[in-house]
């Protein structure tokens, strides 16, 4: 019994404890905008996914963060500003989410470093609102209409012009190559989880591109985020003869997949949205994934391009534990929307205003053609289209390693469509 | 556990009297003061954070309400009710986009109110259809069947076929000004909060009313001993329908007034691991009592968040425990439930009626 009360009272001790330095220091964050303002730090949010759906490729992309965040204050900050960043683990679930975003909002952060689709676009009416930057992961094409959607921005090409990039640059590259060229049209189909944001979302662009390009669309296959196993899926696909697969899931259920593709013997080649497509995949399927083609948005971990010495050099000291070999293109998307971040707060507070609405107008939107190396094409936002570039560059694996197939320049080549009607979609 | 203890000089002398909710002056004075500091205190006080924080503790305590009425209450434990939540939300949502309203109901801001009353009457009847095995079984055999309506509806049903409506993929987007209740249009996190505040009381006291009748004693007894309980002329598979029933109207009502917090809707909102969640709320707040619910939903969701901000400061000495806090919060939810069924089985809804007993009987309390 009186053990039962010590336990008891050490419980509701415990509790008290955490309760009060709870409140403390929410009392304590809640004068922090106010303070907040001169030289002291900018306050930033980061959500990142470490422990969720999508934490295969998630885990990369937080440390990415955390290691440019440091660089950024290394290298002088933001005109002498140092950046505090509070990041969030939120388990790739939406209500935490938004939680989340309060808490920023509470900490005084003026930006926000997000992660995924379903979150971000469920965000985006509330950052628009908030006139709150909100910098992610997501490359939804719903999120490029700055007319719907200002305030969401990234560094990168958008999930639909990577999808129609990839498939456009099949169609020229490998579908003349094929034995039945010429005789019928190409059988095309879908594999990616249907309740996923993520992964639905560029559905819509693919499909139609599929269409303008002359494909016999056949039917999607659901596959979920967390599969080991997708032989149903497969056979379905094999019924179907299908000559060319999109896969719109992340590195560890689209290896799955290639995994039974190949050994139940499908026969079709493989297109993979940039989230499904890094360092890991060849490891993970090994000669499934041979001849697999996907955008990458910015250049694989350690390639040698213009300012990944640096990103290699602080994977190595924040990170030691891990070696270079497991680092992952994510790294560098990371590093991507990091840089843009810093170079529009650096152009904002230029001009003496470090809010939402200068950050966005006086900072992002004044990039034309901004170079941030990494292999990621040069940035330009402008007040009605926040797709970053038109031209992507398609990768294929061969021998185990990213070869560069085509550069696919979808804005040269249907400029009409580009500037009318493929924006926000 | 509800037994009041009266102080000196207050007698009962009717029946009325017996059952009135609030019994003396200073119960009243009480209840004056709770809705002063539910209505004006904390709306006034609070930031955008901690409004988000009482919403949810809102969408908790409706949530859990009908686990409560079913496990705490009724006796059949389920174990997917998140399934009936987003039964709710995806109804009302498919109203207010799709459904052509006549221009008045909308003008008038009706459409809302009147999409969360058939969402819950939907989510209601798609609770009892699950509910039809508890007929026939009992135990863990039905929470497998109520664990099927989880992955039945969401990750079927919902994920395939409703989420294709219009076209847009899988997310239904909620622009602001989608929801309108009267003249107000629900846009911030303040009149969510109202609209969430004054649900949940209607929802409190139709249930807390409904255990006070014939029905809510057929319920316990069911609970009790549902073989003693068919002896004695009580039409077990007709109460166990209307408790599951009831339990998928509030978790329909939860799931509507839910879709006003966010701008989008979509299958990731309603996991299983809510489902479970909800059973750890009741667990907490005491099986078997309203404030239970409602201590349970606030301890989950403000101790939480309270261990989150006592986190941040330690964060500038130790980066890590932000990005690690996810498993903090996993092992306390895990931790809290084992410390409540190992130390306190009767959960936080027990300790409360102490507290509150040694007040009444004090400074006599032995």
């Amino acid at each position: 019994m009186n053990q039962k009360k010590v336990l008891f009272g050490f419980y509701v001790l415990l509790l008290s404890v955490m309760l009060v330095a709870g409140f403390v220091s929410s009392a304590a964050a809640v004068d922090k905008p106010a303070a907040a303002v001169a030289a002291k730090p900018i306050n930033i949010g980061a959500l990142n996914d470490m422990t969720g759906a999508t934490s295969d490729v998630g885990r990369d992309y937080a440390l990415g963060i955390a290691e440019a965040i440091h660089y950024v204050n290394d290298t002088g900050g933001i005109n002498g500003k140092m950046i505090k960043l509070h990041q969030f683990d939120y388990g790739y679930r939406v209500p935490e989410a938004l939680t989340k975003y309060k808490l920023f909002q509470r900490l005084g952060c003026v930006a926000v470093l997000g992660w995924g689709t379903g979150d971000t676009e469920a965000l985006s009416p509330t950052v628009t609102k908030d006139k709150m930057p909100y910098i992610s992961a997501s490359y939804s094409g719903h999120l490029t209409d700055p007319k719907k959607t200002p305030y969401n921005l990234f560094f990168a090409t958008d999930y639909s012009t990577n999808a129609r990039a990839a498939i456009t640059a099949w169609f020229d590259k490998k579908w003349p190559k094929h034995m039945d060229y010429g005789k019928r049209k190409p059988r095309f189909a879908c594999s990616y989880m249907f309740a996923s944001p993520y992964c639905s979302a560029p559905i819509k662009a693919i499909k139609d591109q599929a269409t303008i390009l002359g494909f016999d669309i056949g039917p999607d296959q659901d596959v979920s985020l967390f599969a080991i196993d997708t032989k149903s899926q497969v056979l379905a696909l094999k019924e179907f003869k299908a000559d060319l697969v999109w896969h719109g899931n992340t590195t560890m259920s689209v290896s799955a997949t290639l995994r039974d593709a190949y050994s139940l013997g499908l026969g079709a080649d493989h297109i993979i949205n940039n989230w499904g497509f890094d360092e890991n995949l060849p490891k993970m399927a090994a000669k499934a994934a041979e001849g697999a083609m996907g955008a990458a948005v910015c250049a694989f971990f350690g390639e040698n391009v213009p300012g990944m010495d640096k990103v290699v050099a602080y994977a190595k000291k924040y990170n030691p534990g891990i070696p270079a070999d497991k680092r992952l293109i994510r790294t560098i998307q990371a590093w991507g929307d990091v840089l843009i971040l810093r170079e529009a707060l650096i152009r904002a507070d230029k001009a003496g205003k470090l809010d939402g609405e200068s950050i966005l107008k006086l900072g992002f939107e004044t990039m034309n053609n901004y170079e941030i190396g990494l292999g990621a094409p040069p940035i330009t936002f402008t007040a009605t289209d926040h797709r970053v570039a038109g031209a992507v560059p398609i990768y294929e694996i061969k021998d185990g390693k990213f070869k560069l197939v085509e550069k696919v320049d979808l804005k040269s080549r249907w400029p009409e469509k580009w500037a009318k009607e493929w924006i926000g979609w | 556990m509800s037994t009041t203890f009266l102080p000196c000089g207050v007698y009962h002398e009717n029946y009325k009297q017996d059952h009135a909710w609030w019994q003396t002056k200073f119960i009243k004075s009480k209840m004056f003061l709770l809705f002063i500091t539910l209505f004006f205190i904390i709306p006034w006080i609070s930031d955008s954070y901690s409004l988000s924080i009482c919403n949810q503790i809102g969408y908790t305590i409706l949530g859990a309400l009908g686990v409560q009425l079913l496990i705490g209450f009724c006796g059949q434990v389920t174990l997917g009710h998140a399934a009936f939540l987003a039964v709710g939300a995806y109804v009302s949502t498919l109203l207010v986009l799709e459904f052509p309203w006549p221009a008045v109901f909308v003008e008038l801001g009706l459409a809302y109110p009147l999409s969360i009353f058939i969402a819950a009457i939907a989510a209601g009847l798609w609770c009892v259809l699950f509910g039809l095995p508890s007929a026939r079984v009992k135990g863990f055999y039905l929470i497998l069947t109520t664990m099927a309506a989880q992955f039945i509806t969401v990750d079927f049903i919902i994920t395939q076929y409703i989420s294709q409506i219009g076209g847009r993929g899988q997310a239904f987007s909620l622009p602001p000004g989608t929801i309108k209740v009267g003249p107000w249009v629900i846009d911030s996190d303040v009149k969510v909060y109202y609209m969430m505040i004054v649900l949940t009381i209607i929802c409190v006291v139709g249930v807390v009313n409904l255990l006070r009748s014939r029905v809510g004693r057929a319920w316990v007894a069911i609970r009790d001993n549902d073989i003693s309980a068919e002896v004695m002329g009580i039409n077990i598979i007709k109460y166990k329908l209307l408790a599951f029933f009831v339990a998928g109207f509030i978790g329909g009502i939860a799931g509507a007034v839910w879709i006003s917090n966010l701008a989008a809707i979509s299958p990731e909102h309603f996991p299983w691991f809510w489902s479970l969640w909800l059973v750890g709320v009741i667990l907490i707040g005491g099986v078997g009592s309203i404030h239970g619910t409602i201590f349970g939903s606030i301890f989950m969701v403000v101790v939480m968040e309270a261990l989150q901000m006592a986190v941040i400061p330690l964060a500038d000495t130790y980066p890590k425990l932000l990005m690690d806090f996810l498993f903090i919060k996993e092992a306390a939810f895990g931790l809290a439930i084992c410390g409540f069924l190992i130390f306190e089985p009767n959960g936080l809804a027990y300790r409360w009626w102490q507290i509150k007993n040694y007040f009444n009987l004090w400074p006599f309390s032995y």
